[in-house]
């Protein structure tokens, strides 16, 4: 049942029911998914949550076993011929010919995927400068670094001027430099418009997309922008420091009100589903008592990984 | 050294062959696969030549004539054009590859005591063909000459020729009796050679080889866990030629285990070497496999596997002492077809020590420097 | 130009910036071709020429001497060695130094003045079944000749004319390559089998290595069709085996003297087709193969040793089991075989091979199609 013809006020993707299957592994559960267009959006999950099956499938080189996925207004299933030349796929590992030389690689792709000759001379030289790549053209992409090698990746999806980019984990191993620089350009993309959908494992970057999901066994646990997940957070995060964080770790978890607790870094951090005026007291007397005298109790905003750790366990 | 370690190694090569079960498959299969083509095919004996008879006399003569070539079994009549035009077409397309062209008033010839020219010809392009029917076609002609000769003789007297022909060592003339013991080296050669310079390149594709000598392994007992299970297969490979060469094709077997086994342990030795070898200049799979055909082809060619060494050119025939799997023929080929022994295969069997020493030697010292580098 | 040449194009380009950065891989395909041509032409002969032969001579009679001299005469018998008594054939047999032994007893030439059929011993080694046989059938005819010719001089000397006994004269005539030389019948062959192995070969892992590089799944996220990445692998490789064939068939007829007798516009239409063909196996090949080592391994099984065995390049076809037979039809290299040395040779046109000129393009197209089946299925 595909929609044809789409209307360009059709969201970028939305997916209803989609599964898939590895064997006895269900590797995507029944995913519903909707991606305005113009986001950042955030596909988040530990490793083999389904996050890759998942893309792979929007990215149409996948058929899924149930259920269905509209990308661009298309079916991946019926209409990928009109889905392919309208987006870019960045693949987990690293998916360019090794012999062919950064700016070969480059050529070729944009040149298989419709770009007119002059724009892929001037749009190559101007992406391999903003990645800091113009020195390396020459050079064989085997021959290039890690974050080097996830830049020229980018660079060639970016060659076509997709109207939709589908990231699966682009900066897994890349320095946090790189990354950083990486995020610079995804957000440039966002400013013109481009809607990208990016896979991570790390929540921090999750806080620079416009709208999360958090896949988890194939599921699809929460979704909303960064601001609703950690809305959802029930309670205060606390940060208890000053004693040794393990030792309070066990202390606090028999108090009535403490929920999550776990060790981060050299403190100690829970949820108090209690008021926040009542907090302070009732940590504080609660490890007096257990023989940690000097502790001190500090309310946090709650920030994605700990926002993840608390749904997940609770999705348990 | 330490047998744990080897045994480890040993156990991870099987462990690795068996997650590519295809792959074991057709390694299964190749020697199989082999020995019926090169059985069936290139051991083939010529037989039941097509053949166009163009009788233009139709006399009792032409008749015995014509007897005398079928009687050989060598050729078999496919067609009798009425003329000698139509035989173009009939060797053009292929459909005859021998004629016999009786003229007319052959039996008027012979019967005036003349010499009768019988015409014989022969699709030289295909030059196995060509040679072996010109052959049985004079054969044919001498057998109806002499025997047209004994019936006048016979009652005369006359001094001739009884020539006993006797073919000795492989009297049926079975060209399978001397491939398949020409398959088993190389078999041996083909298997040792592919799989362990595939393996060893593998390795250091994946880097794993790296890995493997930060551990306390030794390169020698590296390389004898890397040797011994494919030295295994190799072995179980020839075991199945060899059983089906025995059982299926019964090829006799005249000769001594001993010599068969002492041929085959220096052969292995040279075959791993000529692997190890391929794996040092290779980086990529694909290269070494490139590298294996470089070497197989002329080996295959020049050491009289297929072809045979005496019917090369004068000038090419030097080259072919290079060529190790030459010795290993004929020592296996000796000792299958004529069960000669040690002393007679003296010759073969100390090269074979000669390349044995020269080529593992060399390729056992470079594997152990570039694993130290 | 349209879309899809643009995109052709750009993977015809990349192919050759791939063979251009892998200098063995150019040495593959421009060098040893060269080599194996050179290498099977001038070392395959079918003719059996020079038979080692030991002569054992027991009767030391000029009668026996004058026998004897018939096989050194003969030119097909090599004599090396005369022995003394008959041990010396097992020597020379064991030592491979003699694969025929002529032993002539005592008695030889006495039996000849009683007028009585002299027995003489020739033996074969039969570990060379091949010039076995041609030995076995030339001894028998130099004896059979032999025997006539003492005849006829014994019955001249009793005034008897044999000559009243007419005899048949063979007069043979060897078509299409007079002086039967086997590279003149190999050339045209080994033109096909070399092609078959460097096209196949290379071709059956170029898809492999798109599926381990991870290029694949690009390439399936991007506009380019799956028979246009075909044409577009295929086409440099189409180039570079009609460059092989030139050089074959030129140092052919220049080093070994192939005629060019037919049209050789069939030739290069089926050439054409016949490079499709193998390049369709290969990619059929590539596109099943789940690892390089099984590429590797099944291109060997379906291009090398039927191109070998199978193909009539050097082992006639009529001669092999019907199975055998039947499958041999299932490959391309004996239909290209068969035009190649057609045309070269017999002088043929499209007339004649018309057939197999037909079996190639239905090859080329089908396994062009199977192999875009199954490329790329998506999972």
């Amino acid at each position: 049942m595909a929609i044809t013809g789409a209307s360009p006020a059709a969201p970028a993707v939305s997916t209803q029911g989609l599964t898939r299957r590895f064997g006895d592994v269900v590797a995507v559960d029944g995913v519903d998914l909707v991606v305005q267009r113009g986001a950042v959006f955030g596909l988040l999950g530990p490793d083999g949550a389904g996050k890759s099956t998942l893309i792979r499938m929007l990215a149409t080189v996948l058929l899924p076993d149930a259920g269905e996925a509209l990308v661009l207004g298309h079916s991946t299933a019926s209409e990928a011929s009109a889905i392919t030349g309208r987006i870019g796929y960045m693949s987990q590992r690293f998916s360019m010919y090794p012999d062919l030389t950064v700016a070969e690689n480059l050529d070729f792709f944009a040149t298989v995927r419709g770009v007119p000759k002059q724009v892929r001379r001037e749009r190559s030289a101007a992406l391999l400068d903003s990645m800091g790549l113009a020195e390396f053209g020459g050079r064989q992409a085997r021959h290039l670094s890690g974050g080097m090698k996830q830049k020229l990746m980018l660079a060639t999806t970016l060659m076509h001027e997709p109207e939709l980019l589908l990231l699966d984990e682009p900066t897994t191993g890349v320095d946090p430099v790189s990354r950083r620089e990486f995020w610079r350009v995804l957000a440039g993309l966002h400013r013109g418009g481009t809607t990208v959908v990016v896979a991570t494992p790390y929540m921090d970057e999750a806080e620079r997309c416009s709208a999360i999901a958090f896949l988890q066994d194939g599921r699809i646990q929460q979704q909303g922008t960064p601001e609703e997940i950690t809305a959802l957070v029930p309670g205060t995060l606390v940060e208890v420091s000053g004693a040794d964080p393990r030792a309070a770790l066990a202390a606090l978890a028999d108090l009535p009100g403490v929920g999550s607790p776990h060790v981060f870094g050299e403190v100690v951090r829970v949820l108090w589903e209690g008021s926040l005026a009542s907090v302070e007291g009732a940590i504080t007397t609660h490890l007096r008592a257990a023989g940690f005298p000097t502790v001190r109790v500090t309310p946090t905003r709650v920030d994605m990984e700990t926002a993840f750790a608390v749904l997940a366990e609770a999705g348990r | 050294m330490s047998l744990t370690r080897i045994r480890l190694l040993v156990w991870k090569e099987f462990l690795q062959l068996r997650r590519d079960p295809l792959l074991l498959r057709l390694l299964l299969l190749m020697p199989i696969i082999q020995l019926v083509g090169f059985g069936y095919v290139v051991s083939v004996d010529v037989r039941n030549l097509p053949t166009a008879v163009v009788d233009l006399d139709q006399t009792v003569v032409s008749r015995q004539l014509e007897s005398s070539f079928t009687a050989s079994g060598y050729f078999l009549v496919v067609a009798r054009p009425d003329a000698e035009t139509q035989l173009t077409s009939l060797l053009d397309t292929g459909v005859a590859k021998v004629a016999l062209v009786i003229p007319q008033g052959t039996q008027d010839l012979l019967a005036r005591g003349q010499t009768a020219p019988v015409g014989i010809v022969v699709d030289g392009s295909d030059s196995q063909i060509a040679s072996v029917g010109s052959g049985y076609a004079a054969q044919a002609i001498a057998r109806f000459n002499a025997s047209r000769t004994a019936a006048f003789t016979g009652s005369l007297q006359a001094p001739g020729i009884d020539a006993r022909t006797r073919v000795v060592f492989n009297p049926t003339l079975d060209p399978i009796n001397t491939m398949i013991p020409g398959l088993v080296a190389a078999i041996l050669m083909i298997s040792l050679m592919s799989i362990m310079s595939q393996a060893v390149v593998r390795e250091r594709e994946s880097g794993t080889l790296e890995q493997m000598f930060v551990t306390p392994i030794r390169p020698s007992e590296y390389l004898i866990g890397k040797v011994a299970p494919y030295a295994l297969l190799a072995v179980a490979q020839l075991s199945v030629v060899a059983a089906i060469g025995v059982l299926w094709f019964k090829v006799p077997f005249n000769g001594s285990v001993w010599v068969v086994f002492v041929g085959l342990a220096l052969f292995l030795l040279i075959s791993v070497g000529l692997g190890l070898l391929v794996s040092l200049i290779s980086r990529t799979r694909q290269q070494a496999q490139q590298a294996l055909v470089f070497i197989m082809i002329p080996t295959m060619v020049l050491s009289g596997f297929i072809f045979p060494i005496e019917s090369m050119p004068e000038a090419i025939q030097p080259l072919t002492y290079a060529v190790p799997l030459r010795y290993a023929l004929t020592v296996l080929r000796g000792s299958f077809v004529k069960g000669s022994g040690f002393e007679a295969l003296a010759t073969p069997l100390w090269a074979m020590v000669g390349f044995a020493i020269v080529i593992f030697g060399a390729a056992v010292i470079a594997t152990r420097r570039r694993i130290a580098e | 130009m349209s879309g899809a040449g643009v995109r052709i194009g750009a993977v015809v380009r990349k192919e050759f910036i791939h063979v251009g950065r892998d200098p063995r891989l150019l040495a593959v395909v421009l060098i040893m071709p060269i080599i194996q041509l050179l290498l099977f032409a001038y070392a395959i002969s079918f003719d059996v020429r020079h038979l080692p032969t030991v002569v054992v001579d027991l009767d030391h009679t000029p009668d026996s001497a004058a026998y004897l001299r018939a096989y050194e005469a003969s030119g097909l018998f090599d004599v090396v060695g005369h022995g003394a008594d008959p041990t010396a054939v097992d020597t020379a047999f064991d030592r491979n130094e003699a694969q025929v032994a002529v032993i002539v007893p005592a008695g030889f030439a006495a039996s000849l003045a009683r007028g009585e059929q002299a027995q003489v011993g020739v033996l074969v080694d039969g570990s060379e079944p091949n010039s076995a046989r041609v030995a076995q059938t030339y001894s028998m005819a130099l004896n059979q000749l032999y025997g006539r010719a003492l005849a006829v001089e014994w019955a001249s000397t009793q005034g008897v004319d044999l000559g009243q006994i007419g005899l048949v004269e063979p007069r043979l005539r060897t078509w299409y390559n007079p002086d039967r030389a086997s590279s003149i019948f190999l050339v045209p062959g080994l033109m096909v089998v070399i092609i078959m192995i460097v096209t196949a070969q290379q071709t059956a892992v170029t898809l492999v290595r798109e599926r381990e590089q991870g290029t694949a799944e690009q390439l399936m996220v991007s506009p380019l069709r799956r028979i246009e990445l075909m044409i577009g692998k295929l086409t440099p490789w189409v180039i570079m085996a009609f460059l092989d064939i030139v050089v074959i068939a030129v140092l052919g007829v220049v080093l070994f003297g192939v005629p060019m007798r037919g049209d050789p516009v069939a030739l290069a239409v089926g050439a054409t087709l016949f490079v499709a063909s193998c390049l369709g196996i290969g990619l059929i090949v590539s596109a099943v193969a789940p690892s390089l080592d099984t590429a590797n391994m099944a291109a060997f099984l379906v291009a090398f040793l039927p191109a070998f065995l199978l193909s009539g390049f050097a082992f006639a076809l009529d001669q092999i089991p019907p199975v055998l037979e039947w499958i041999s039809r299932l490959f391309p290299a004996r239909y290209m075989v068969t035009i190649s040395r057609s045309v070269l040779l017999k002088g043929a046109g499209f007339p004649e091979v018309w057939p197999q000129v037909a079996a190639l393009a239905a090859y080329a197209l089908i396994s062009l199609l199977i192999a875009v089946r199954l490329h790329g299925r998506r999972a």
